[in-house]
C-alpha cells in the first residue's frame, strides 16, 4: 500500500531530471547537410537546410548551443566591429535593425562569407555547426527575439542592467548616466 | 540601414549627379584669381624664432599660391581676417559633396581650384572657384574595395589631397596611393599599398618629401604590423618600406641610428622586445600625419599602439610601437626614436601631430619637435639627436612621468589584468589628443591643442589573432569627466611650460586647430561650430552653426583679389562621430569602443552629406 | 580460518600500497615539499589513529564493565563524582593539547610550502576547460613562452607556480610533488614545489570542472639542470622546418582550415590563441590534456573526432578530407 503512494512521488521526482538535450557531436552527414543554406539572390533571407528544420531548429532555441554561440561571439573578436550588440565599424545588433534582416539564413550568410561592406568572411575559420550556434545568439542580441541567452558582457560595465534582465523601459532615451 | 542605401543611391558616384543636386545651395563666391604669394616666412616674438618648416607643400610653395599653411605648425601667415573683422564674415555652404560619412581631410586650394576629397570612398573633387558660382573641374572617384570600410576603426581616417608640383597625391582607404593631374584629374599611376586581407587600410594624407611619396599604414587594431612606404613621386615605384616591429633589418635600424635613451640601443629591440612572435602581428601602425624636414632632410613620423590593447599578452617593452621615429627619406633608415609610454597598456598611441619650431631652449637655439601625446603629455623632443627635453601635462592626466626619465608610463595600473575593470581612466583610449591637428602661432608663441578630455573604464580581455579581424582585447566605457565638458582648447605657452588659457568645450575637438595671423584660432566642433578665437585670450570672436559636425581642420587661402578666404569641410564621423554616422546603440555602454554613450548628446545630423563652407569679408 | 585471514590481511595492505608506487602519489615523495606534507600526513595519521583506539578502547572497557546500579540514585558520592570530573577534565584537557599540537604541526609544515625563492624558476597556469596553458616567465619578454599540459622543471630548484583560471574553478595537484592548490577565476592562486628526483609525474584537475574533468591531466618532468636548459632552448625556437612534401601539404591545411584560427604555430602564419600552443606539439608525451599519448596516429583520431573522444571539448569536428587528415597529422607529428 506504502508503495503505491510512494511510487508515483518517485516517478515525478525522477521526471524533472529531465535536462535539456546537449548535442555535443554532429554526425558529419549532418553537418554537412546544415550547410545547404538557400539565401535569396538579394541575399537577404532564405531558406534553411532541411536538416536544420528536422532537427528542430536547435541553434535558435537551445540553452548549450546559445551559450557555446555566446563562448564564441567573444573568442572570436566579434566584440571589436559590434561591440556587445551596440556596434562600432560594424552595426549595432541590439536595435533589432538589421541591414539583412534578422532571418538565421542572412546571419549565417553573413558569418560564413561575410559581406561586401566589410564583414569578414568566417567561413575559413569556424565549422558549420560553430557558425550556426553564433547565428543563434546573434539573434537573440537583437530587440525583437526573445531574450534566451544571457548577453555577452558583464553587467558592470554597464549604467544598467543586461537587457534581458533591466525592467521593461525605453533605456536608449534616457541620457546614459556616468 | 536601409538609409544608408538610400542615400548611395540618391548621391551616385560622380559629381554631376551631386552637384546638380546641390546646385541650389551654391552661393556666389566671387572672381579668385592667382596671387601669389610665399608660403615661408619668419617671425620673431617674444624671443621665438619659428621657422616655418613644409611638409607635404614645401614643393608647392613656390609655385602654388593658394596654400599658405605650414604643415607643421598649421598656422597661415594670412592677415586679412583678423580679430578686428571676423564679425563680419559671410558665406556658407558653397558644394555638398554628396558622400555621406566623416569628412576629416581639409581643403587644399591651388591657384583658382579647391581640391577635396572625401572619406569613405574617397571621391576627389576639383572645384573651379573663378566663376560665379563654384563648379566641378573634375572629380574622380576611385571606387574603392567596400571590405575597407568595415576596416576604419577606432582612429583618426583624414585625407587630403597632397598637391605638389603638377600633381596631386591621394590615399585612398582600400590602400592605394593614386598620382592625378591637378588640372585635368588624368591618373599618372595608382599603387597598391596596404593589404586589406590583413586589416591594413590607409587612413591619412600622403607627404611628399624631395621626390618622394611618403605613406603610412593604419590597422593596428586589426594587428597589422605598422610600416611607412616610399614611393617614387614620378612613377609610384616602391622605394623602400620599413616595418615598425620585427628585426632591426626590416624597421631599418642601421649604423645611423642612435636613440637617446640607450635602452633602445641594442640589436633587434624589436623582436627582443615581444614574446616570441608576437610583433608579427603587434601594429604600430603609421596612421598619424608624417612631417618632413627639408632643412635636416628628415622625416617625422609617430607609430601607433601595440596590438593587441590587452598589455597583458604582450609582455615587454614592445618596440617601437607608441613611439615617434625620424628617418632618412632617402633610404628610410631610421635616425632616431623616443617612446612615449611604457608598454602603453590603455592604448592611446603616438600618432598625434608633432609641431616643429625652431625656439631658444634653456638659453640656447634649439631644433624642437613638440608633440603632444594621447596620454595628456606635451613632449618636447630636440629634433636633432632625438632627446626628450621636457614633459609636461597639458591636461587632467592619470599618467605620470617614469623616474628615470620623461616618458609617461600609462596611468594609474601600469598593467592591467584580464578581465579586471579599471575604472576612471583619464585620458581615453582615444587620446587626450591626437584626433586633430594642434597649431602654433609665432605671433603668441603658443601652441593650441584641440583636447578631449575623456575618461574611461577599462576591462582587458583575451585577444586571440586571426588575420583582417580586430584585434583589440578589450571592453570599454568610455565617459566625460565629471563636470561635463569632455573637450577643451588650450592654449601652451611652450617657453613657460604651462597653459596660459584653456577654452572649455561640450564635446571633444576631434577637428584640427588652425592658427593665423590675424591673430585668430579657428576649429569646428563635433556639434557643428564654426568658432573664431582670439589668438592672445581665447575669446570667442565668431562662431557659425553648420548643419553638420566637424572633424576636418579648417583651411584658409587667398583669392587672387588680395582677399582670403576661410574653407570647412564639415561631415561628422571618424571615432568620435561614429555612434551618429554608423546609428551605434548607446544602451550598449561599450558600443563604438565606449564613444557612443560617452557622445550620446551630440545632436543628430541634419545634413547628411560632407559639404565645404566657404567664409570670407564682404 | 588462517589462511583467509592472511590473505585479507594482504589484500588490505595491497590496497593503500597500490598507491605507493607510480606516478601520481602522495605516498611517494619526490621532492621537500611533498615530503613534509607526507610527514604531515603520517604524524595525523598515527596522532588520530592513537586517539581513535585510545576512545575506542575506552569506549569498550565502558561497555564491558558494567556498573553497580546504585540503591540510592540521589545520595552525593563526592569521592566518585570528583574522579569523574578530573577523568573528563583530563580528557578534555589532552583534546585540546592535540588539537593544538596538530595545528601547530600543520602551521610549522604548511609555512614552508609557501616560502618565496629569489632563484625560483617561474611559470604560470591556466585552467581551461579542460587543459591546462603554461607559460613559462621571464624577465626577457622574448624568452617567454607557450605550452600546454606538460611542464618540465629542473631538478633541486624551487618552482613557483602563477594559477588562474579562465572559466570555472579548477585545481592543481601533483599528488608526488606537492599539495593541491585552487584555480578561481578572477583570482590568483600561487604554488611551490621543488622536485628533488629527475622523473616524471602526473597532476590532475582535483576540483570537478565539468564534463571531462576526469581528462584534465598533466605532466611535470623534472630533469638535470641541464637537460632541462635544452628543453627550454628547443621550446623557444619556431616550429621546425617541415622535411616531408606530406608534411608541408599538412601545414597548408593547417594554415588554411580553421585549426590557425584558435593554435598557434610559431613559425607558420597560424597564431590563434583560443587553444593550446602547437609549436612543439609532438615533444610532448601527451596530447588532449593527458587523453591519448603523441603519436601520429593519434593525432590523425583526434582530428577526426574529437567529440567522440572528449565530448563537450572546445575543440570542434572539423571537416577534412582523408588526405587532408593525413597530411595534418604528419605535420603535427612533425612539430617536435
Amino acid at each position: 500500500m506504502r508503495l503505491v503512494v510512494v511510487m508515483p512521488f518517485a516517478m515525478l521526482a525522477l521526471a524533472g531530471c529531465q535536462r535539456e538535450e546537449r548535442s555535443l557531436r554532429l554526425d558529419p552527414p549532418v553537418e554537412a547537410g546544415l550547410d545547404e543554406v538557400r539565401v535569396m539572390s538579394n541575399g537577404i533571407g532564405g531558406a534553411p537546410p532541411k536538416v536544420y528544420v528536422a532537427l528542430g531548429r536547435p541553434y535558435e532555441n537551445n540553452a548549450f548551443d546559445l551559450d557555446q554561440g555566446k563562448r564564441l561571439y567573444d573568442w572570436f573578436g566579434c566584440t571589436g566591429c559590434h561591440a556587445h550588440g551596440g556596434g562600432n565599424t560594424g552595426p549595432a545588433f541590439l536595435d533589432g535593425w538589421w541591414q539583412y534582416g534578422a532571418d538565421p539564413v542572412s546571419i549565417f550568410v553573413s558569418i560564413r562569407d561575410g559581406r561586401t561592406a566589410g564583414m569578414p568572411a568566417f567561413g575559413r575559420y569556424l565549422t558549420t555547426e560553430q557558425i550556426w550556434q553564433l547565428t543563434g545568439y546573434v539573434q537573440t542580441i537583437g530587440a525583437y527575439s526573445a531574450k534566451t541567452a544571457a548577453p555577452s558582457r558583464n553587467d558592470e560595465m554597464q549604467s544598467r542592467p543586461s537587457e534581458n534582465r533591466a525592467p521593461a523601459t525605453l533605456g536608449a532615451l534616457q541620457p546614459p548616466s556616468r | 540601414m536601409l538609409e544608408r542605401d538610400t542615400l548611395q543611391s540618391v548621391f551616385p558616384l560622380g559629381a554631376a549627379a551631386a552637384l546638380a543636386r546641390r546646385r541650389d545651395q551654391v552661393t556666389s563666391m566671387g572672381e579668385l584669381h592667382r596671387h601669389p604669394q610665399v608660403i615661408r616666412f619668419a617671425a620673431k616674438l617674444r624671443g621665438l624664432t619659428l621657422v616655418g618648416v613644409l611638409a607635404a607643400s614645401s614643393a608647392l610653395a613656390q609655385s602654388d599660391p593658394g596654400a599658405q599653411l605650414s604643415a607643421s605648425t598649421s598656422f597661415s601667415a594670412l592677415d586679412e581676417i583678423g580679430a578686428g573683422n571676423v564679425q563680419r564674415l559671410t558665406g556658407g555652404p558653397v558644394f555638398a559633396t554628396g558622400r555621406f560619412g566623416g569628412q576629416a581631410g581639409a581643403p587644399s586650394a591651388a591657384g583658382d581650384l579647391v581640391y577635396i576629397e572625401t572619406g569613405f570612398p574617397n571621391a576627389i573633387f576639383a572645384l573651379e572657384l573663378a566663376q560665379a558660382s563654384p563648379s566641378v573641374a573634375w572629380s574622380y572617384a576611385p571606387e574603392p574595395d567596400g571590405r575597407a570600410r568595415g576596416l576604419s576603426c577606432c582612429g583618426r581616417t583624414e585625407f587630403g589631397p597632397v598637391l605638389s608640383g603638377a600633381k596631386l597625391y591621394a590615399n585612398t582607404l582600400d590602400g592605394r596611393t593614386v598620382a592625378l593631374d591637378r588640372r585635368s584629374g588624368n591618373k599618372f599611376w595608382e599603387t597598391k599599398l596596404a593589404d586589406l586581407s590583413n586589416g591594413e587600410t590607409l587612413a591619412s594624407p600622403p607627404v611628399v618629401a624631395d621626390g618622394k611619396v611618403l605613406v603610412g599604414n593604419a590597422g593596428d587594431e586589426f594587428g597589422a604590423r605598422g610600416w611607412i612606404a616610399a614611393l617614387d613621386a614620378e612613377s609610384g615605384r616602391i622605394l623602400w618600406r620599413q616595418f615598425s616591429t620585427g628585426p632591426d633589418a626590416e624597421i631599418g635600424i642601421g649604423p645611423s641610428f642612435s636613440p637617446f635613451d640607450p635602452r633602445d640601443r641594442g640589436t633587434d629591440r624589436g623582436v627582443a622586445t615581444w614574446p616570441p612572435s608576437a610583433w608579427q602581428h603587434g601594429g604600430g601602425s603609421v596612421s598619424g600625419r608624417i612631417i618632413y624636414d627639408p632643412e635636416l632632410r628628415l622625416v617625422f613620423h609617430g607609430t601607433g599602439r601595440a596590438a593587441p590593447w590587452d598589455a597583458q599578452e604582450r609582455p615587454g617593452a614592445n618596440r617601437w610601437t607608441s613611439g615617434l621615429f625620424a628617418r632618412d627619406p632617402e633610404t628610410g633608415q631610421a635616425r632616431w626614436f623616443v617612446a612615449f609610454g611604457a608598454r602603453d597598456p590603455y592604448a592611446r598611441g603616438g600618432v598625434a601631430q608633432d609641431v616643429l619650431l625652431d625656439a631658444p631652449w634653456k638659453g640656447s637655439a634649439r631644433k624642437l619637435l613638440l608633440h603632444p601625446d594621447g596620454n595628456g603629455f606635451l613632449y618636447v623632443v630636440d629634433r636633432v639627436s632625438g632627446e626628450m627635453l621636457a614633459a609636461d601635462p597639458f591636461t587632467h592626466t592619470d599618467a605620470s612621468p617614469e623616474p628615470a626619465g620623461p616618458g609617461a608610463v600609462a596611468g594609474p595600473v601600469p598593467s592591467p589584468d584580464e578581465n579586471v575593470v579599471v575604472r576612471d581612466i583619464c585620458p581615453a583610449w582615444s587620446g587626450a589628443t591626437g584626433a586633430g591637428s594642434p597649431a602654433f602661432s609665432p605671433r603668441t608663441g603658443l601652441l593650441y591643442l584641440p583636447v578631449s578630455r575623456l575618461c574611461m573604464d577599462f576591462e582587458p580581455r583575451h585577444a586571440s589573432y586571426l588575420a583582417g579581424t580586430p584585434f583589440i582585447g578589450a571592453n570599454i566605457k568610455v565617459k566625460p569627466p565629471k563636470d561635463g565638458t569632455s573637450g577643451a582648447l588650450v592654449a601652451w605657452d611652450v617657453q613657460a611650460r604651462k597653459a596660459a588659457w584653456s577654452m572649455n568645450e561640450p564635446f571633444p575637438l576631434a577637428g584640427g586647430v588652425l592658427a593665423t595671423a590675424g591673430d585668430l584660432v579657428l576649429y569646428g566642433t563635433l556639434d557643428g561650430m564654426i568658432k573664431a578665437r582670439d589668438a592672445r585670450d581665447g575669446k570667442l570672436l565668431w562662431s557659425f552653426a553648420a548643419t553638420d559636425g566637424i572633424i576636418a581642420q579648417p583651411a584658409t587661402f587667398n583669392s587672387s583679389n588680395g582677399h582670403q578666404y576661410l574653407a570647412v569641410m564639415t561631415g561628422l564621423g571618424g571615432g568620435f562621430g561614429i555612434a551618429e554616422r554608423n546609428m551605434l546603440d548607446p544602451l550598449d555602454q561599450s558600443a563604438g569602443l565606449g564613444l557612443a554613450a560617452a557622445l550620446s548628446r551630440l545632436p543628430t545630423l541634419r545634413e547628411r552629406s560632407a559639404t565645404l563652407y566657404l567664409f570670407r569679408l564682404p | 580460518m588462517r589462511p583467509r585471514l592472511k590473505a585479507l590481511l594482504g589484500a588490505a595492505c595491497a590496497l593503500p600500497g597500490a598507491s605507493c608506487v607510480g606516478w601520481q602519489s602522495t605516498l611517494s615523495p619526490q621532492g621537500p615539499h611533498a615530503e613534509s606534507l607526507l610527514r604531515l600526513i603520517f604524524a595525523f595519521a598515527i596522532v588520530c589513529a592513537l586517539v581513535w583506539i585510545l576512545v575506542v578502547a575506552m569506549l569498550a572497557g565502558a561497555l564491558m564493565r558494567r556498573r553497580r546500579i546504585s540503591r540510592e540514585p540521589l545520595a552525593s558520592r563526592p569521592r566518585e563524582e570528583r574522579r569523574l570530573g578530573m577523568l573528563v577534565g583530563a580528557a578534555t584537557a589532552a583534546t585540546v593539547v592535540v588539537i593544538t599540537g596538530l595545528t601547530v604541526l600543520s602551521f610549522v609544515a604548511t609555512r614552508g610550502l609557501e616560502a618565496s625563492h629569489d632563484d625560483a624558476l617561474k611559470l604560470r597556469m591556466r585552467g581551461y576547460q579542460w587543459w591546462w596553458e603554461v607559460t613559462y616567465l621571464d624577465p626577457r619578454p622574448d624568452r617567454i613562452f607557450l605550452t600546454a599540459n606538460e611542464i618540465h622543471v629542473p631538478i633541486g630548484r624551487p618552482v613557483e607556480i602563477e594559477l588562474s583560471a579562465a572559466d570555472v574553478i579548477h585545481s592543481f595537484w601533483v599528488p608526488s610533488l606537492a599539495g593541491k592548490k585552487d584555480l578561481i577565476p578572477g583570482r590568483d592562486n600561487a604554488i611551490t614545489f621543488t622536485a628533488t628526483r629527475p622523473g616524471v609525474y602526473r597532476g590532475q584537475c582535483a576540483e570537478f570542472c565539468g564534463l571531462q574533468h576526469a581528462h584534465m591531466a598533466f605532466l611535470v618532468i623534472a630533469e638535470p639542470p641541464e637537460a632541462f636548459d635544452g628543453w627550454r632552448r628547443a621550446q623557444l625556437t619556431d616550429a621546425s622546418a617541415q622535411t616531408t612534401s606530406e608534411e608541408e601539404r599538412g601545414r597548408g591545411v593547417f594554415t588554411q582550415k580553421a585549426c590557425a584560427a584558435c593554435h598557434t604555430v610559431r613559425g607558420t602564419s597560424a597564431s590563434g590563441s583560443l587553444g593550446p600552443d602547437l609549436t612543439h606539439v609532438a615533444s610532448r608525451r601527451y596530447i588532449a590534456a593527458g587523453l591519448l599519448e603523441s603519436t601520429r596516429g593519434s593525432f590523425a583520431a583526434w582530428i577526426a573526432d574529437p567529440e567522440t573522444l572528449k565530448p563537450g571539448s572546445n575543440m570542434p569536428n572539423v571537416p577534412l578530407t582523408s588526405d587532408d587528415l593525413r597530411d595534418v597529422s604528419a605535420f603535427m607529428a612533425s612539430l617536435k
